[in-house]
């Protein structure tokens, strides 16, 4: 046992005081404000305790369901996708050619950008008229022009490939950092016996960096469930509804309409979802991490 | 307050420490004078509001206005806001209010009544309707201070070659877009430019429609929803079928003010539904390419109603955890009073909430149309007032944008699903205690 005069609880207190008050507590006090109703601007009302009612009104409310299966067609085409393209990024970063540092440099550049930014530039490429979208398509066809973030159909497709391009490159630098802590000399290993580029990808690379690719996959996936500001600068959850995430739906109840306890439950809701997913992804990375370090 | 002595002083930290010392220091010094909190979004005319302010400041010794500029948007202002008002912070004395929100911040208990300071016969000096938006429950919660309504703008020179007169109605104003876009035989042409977005600008020019057909948004009395009615359908099916279907492009479904007005200035759009300001930028030629070709009028009606706009605005308010009421009532009074008014009327040509200005010589000199806008801010339509106008309009933004932009959308479900969830949100109002 370690005595509370033991420096490394000194050591570790601020960043615990730091986690406690920044992280624990807001979870606990949204917990605590999902069992309450209470709405800001009739004061009147109180604040109520209601149980589980707001949970209930939660699954019972089919703009939460619908906003729920929106997030996870995000979460669904988005994720792979920037692993995907991340990996490729990855592969082609980790060869040496000349410009290499260069490159490095210009491919984070969507990822250093400002989402905020990143989005108005993106709700102007995708303008009906004067969007660099339909120029690039239609040139100057004005006629057949489309209005992607006016069709219900296309507004969030046009969401994803903002986030796809924004994020892609972080997925990239995490992959290129799993890449480059391959040996060497297991590629010259392979060369030796014979094994060509595909087989060496196929039984080093990929074995390899698959840890690196669970991790990337973990943390988009969660920062997916949580996209907001895209959907925030570009449609505000429209036209029709088709691009009200849950996180925006949540803002929307809770800083908009003030409904307090019925936005904490719906924070709650997505901070459960992001919780199970990362325990699933935290329990296959856990098992390939000890499945390598068995074997000594 | 000097950082002289630390010039010396060749270590960082030591630099760091003085500027925090004398950062703390120099707001200790501060509270000498009467400190006044003034949270406003940036004017288009900032040079004539430092004047006002320092006019302000001059008159009352003592008193400095500090002022915090925030966003624009209506929305992220209201988060501005709110989020002063639900900490009680007392670092804000006066603030800028939506038309929308007296109700809000009156029942929220943000707003203080300001009854005692603002007599009736000093209201009877404002236009009615921005008066009334600001009255929750019999009391008064806000000064106006600017007005604004939907309008109809068009083209002059287009209508003139086809030798049509400005529409009346609806079904006119489809009509004669037909016809011009048909012989014009422009691609990139659209009839009605507005704002069709789903975020608040979308309530205004929907309720426009509605109203303007004899309907409403919802039963203020029995605290019902009235979307569902057989002539508020028809206003939005109208919508879907007339405008967005035949003689808009289907953009206008993600437009806001800005690319609506864009499109207008850029000379390619017919018809287009704006607030006030869009005159001047739509007359300027540096800015516009139909400058001097465009008309205003009052917006359509159907046949055999009246044509409506919707009331818009900004309201000085003061927090009700403001430490100096008095002397923020005082700011208040001298920033809405005739003479401020009229200075801020000539230097941006935003509408002024007192009705005198509107006679004013000097204001008509400068702007001309002020005469005709007169009459579209007297039959202006506030929304309706009430504490949860926002979850509403969200319910409201929901349906309107469902209806108008799936082509084949199911009106009378979506109308009574957005009525079931509108009924539910009015019934927290039974609750209340009565006063």
């Amino acid at each position: 046992m370690k005595s509370s005069s033991d420096p490394v609880w000194r050591f570790l207190a601020p960043s615990f005081l730091f986690v406690v008050l920044f992280s624990l507590y807001p979870i606990i006090e949204s917990f605590r404000l999902s069992f309450y109703r209470m709405i800001l601007t009739l004061p009147w009302l109180g604040q109520k305790f209601v149980g589980w009612e707001n949970y209930q009104d939660l699954f019972s409310d089919p703009v939460a369901l619908q906003s729920l299966l929106t997030s996870m067609a995000f979460v669904a085409v988005t994720t792979p996708m920037e692993v995907l393209l991340g990996l490729g990024m990855a592969l082609v970063l980790n060869e040496s050619f000349r410009g290499r540092g260069w490159l490095r440099a210009i491919v984070l550049v969507p990822w250093a950008i400002p989402t905020v930014v990143a989005s108005q530039m993106w709700r102007f490429i995708f303008n009906d008229r004067y969007g660099l979208f339909n120029f690039v398509l239609f040139g100057d066809a004005t006629d057949r022009y489309w209005a992607p973030l006016a069709e219900p159909g296309l507004a969030l497709l046009s969401i994803m490939v903002a986030d796809i391009w924004k994020t892609s490159s972080f997925a990239a630098l995490i992959i290129l950092a799993g890449l480059q802590g391959i040996p060497r000399e297991l590629y010259e290993a392979a060369s030796i016996d014979g094994a060509g580029a595909w087989q060496k990808f196929r039984h080093i690379t990929l074995p390899l960096v698959k840890p690196a690719l669970l991790l990337a996959l973990l943390f988009r996936t969660i920062d997916a469930l949580k996209v907001f500001d895209l959907v925030f600068v570009m449609t505000q959850g429209g036209p029709a509804d088709a691009t009200n995430v849950l996180q925006f739906y949540g803002y929307k109840k809770s800083f908009a309409e003030g409904m307090i306890g019925y936005g904490s439950t719906i924070a709650v809701a997505v901070f459960l979802l992001s919780l199970i997913l990362s325990l699933i992804y935290i329990r296959l990375l856990g098992a390939r991490l000890l499945a390598q370090e068995r074997p000594t | 307050m000097s950082l002289v002595p630390c010039f010396g002083l060749p270590s960082l930290e030591m630099k760091i420490l003085l500027a925090i010392l004398s950062l703390c220091l120099s707001g200790s010094t501060a509270l000498a004078q009467t400190q006044l909190r003034f949270v406003s979004w940036r004017s288009e005319a900032a040079a004539v509001w430092d004047q006002l302010i320092a006019g302000f400041e001059s008159g009352h010794p003592g008193a400095k206005v500090v002022r915090e500029v925030g966003p624009h948007s209506s929305t992220e202002f209201h988060d501005l806001v709110t989020q002063k008002l639900r900490n009680r912070d007392p670092e804000m004395d006066v603030f800028f209010m939506d038309v929308i929100w007296p109700g809000e911040f009156a029942a929220a208990g943000w707003a203080l009544p300001l009854d005692e300071y603002f007599s009736v016969p000093q209201q009877k000096e404002f236009l009615t309707a921005p008066i009334e938006a600001n009255r929750y429950q019999g009391r008064i919660y806000g000064v106006p201070l600017f007005v604004d309504a939907g309008m109809l703008y068009f083209r002059k020179d287009l209508l003139a070659k086809y030798r049509l007169p400005p529409p009346r109605t609806w079904p006119a104003l489809v009509d004669q877009a037909k016809l011009i876009l048909a012989r014009e035989r422009d691609p990139y042409l659209t009839g009605y430019s507005a704002q069709f977005k789903q975020y608040e600008g979308l309530v205004c020019n929907m309720m426009e429609f509605v109203i303007s057909n004899g309907a409403a948004l919802w039963d203020e009395q029995q605290l019902k929803s009235t979307l569902a009615s057989g002539q508020a359908t028809q206003a939005v099916r109208f919508v879907r079928d007339q405008i967005i279907r035949t003689i808009s492009h289907r953009g206008v479904l993600a437009y806001q003010e800005p690319e609506s007005l864009a499109l207008f200035t850029q000379g390619k759009a017919l018809f287009h539904r704006n607030w006030p300001y869009a005159w001047e930028v739509a007359n300027d030629p540096q800015r516009s390419k139909v400058a001097g070709h465009v008309g205003v009028m009052p917006l359509p009606s159907f046949p055999g109603h009246k044509s409506v706009a919707a009331l818009g605005g900004w309201q000085l308010g003061i927090s009700r955890f403001s430490r100096q009421p008095r002397l923020a009532w005082q700011f208040v009074e001298y920033m809405a009073s005739h003479d401020a008014q009229k200075q801020i009327a000539l230097a941006t040509g935003r509408g002024p909430a007192r009705a005198a200005l509107y006679r004013d010589a000097e204001v008509l000199a400068k702007h001309p149309h002020f005469s005709a806008r007169y009459e579209t801010f007297i039959l202006a339509e506030p929304r309706p007032r009430t504490p949860v106008y926002l979850p509403l309009s969200n319910i409201m933004q929901r349906y309107f944008s469902s209806a108008i932009a799936i082509p084949d959308s199911n009106i009378d479900q979506l109308a009574g699903v957005a009525t079931r969830d509108m009924d539910r949100v009015l019934d927290l109002l039974r609750e209340r205690p009565r006063p």
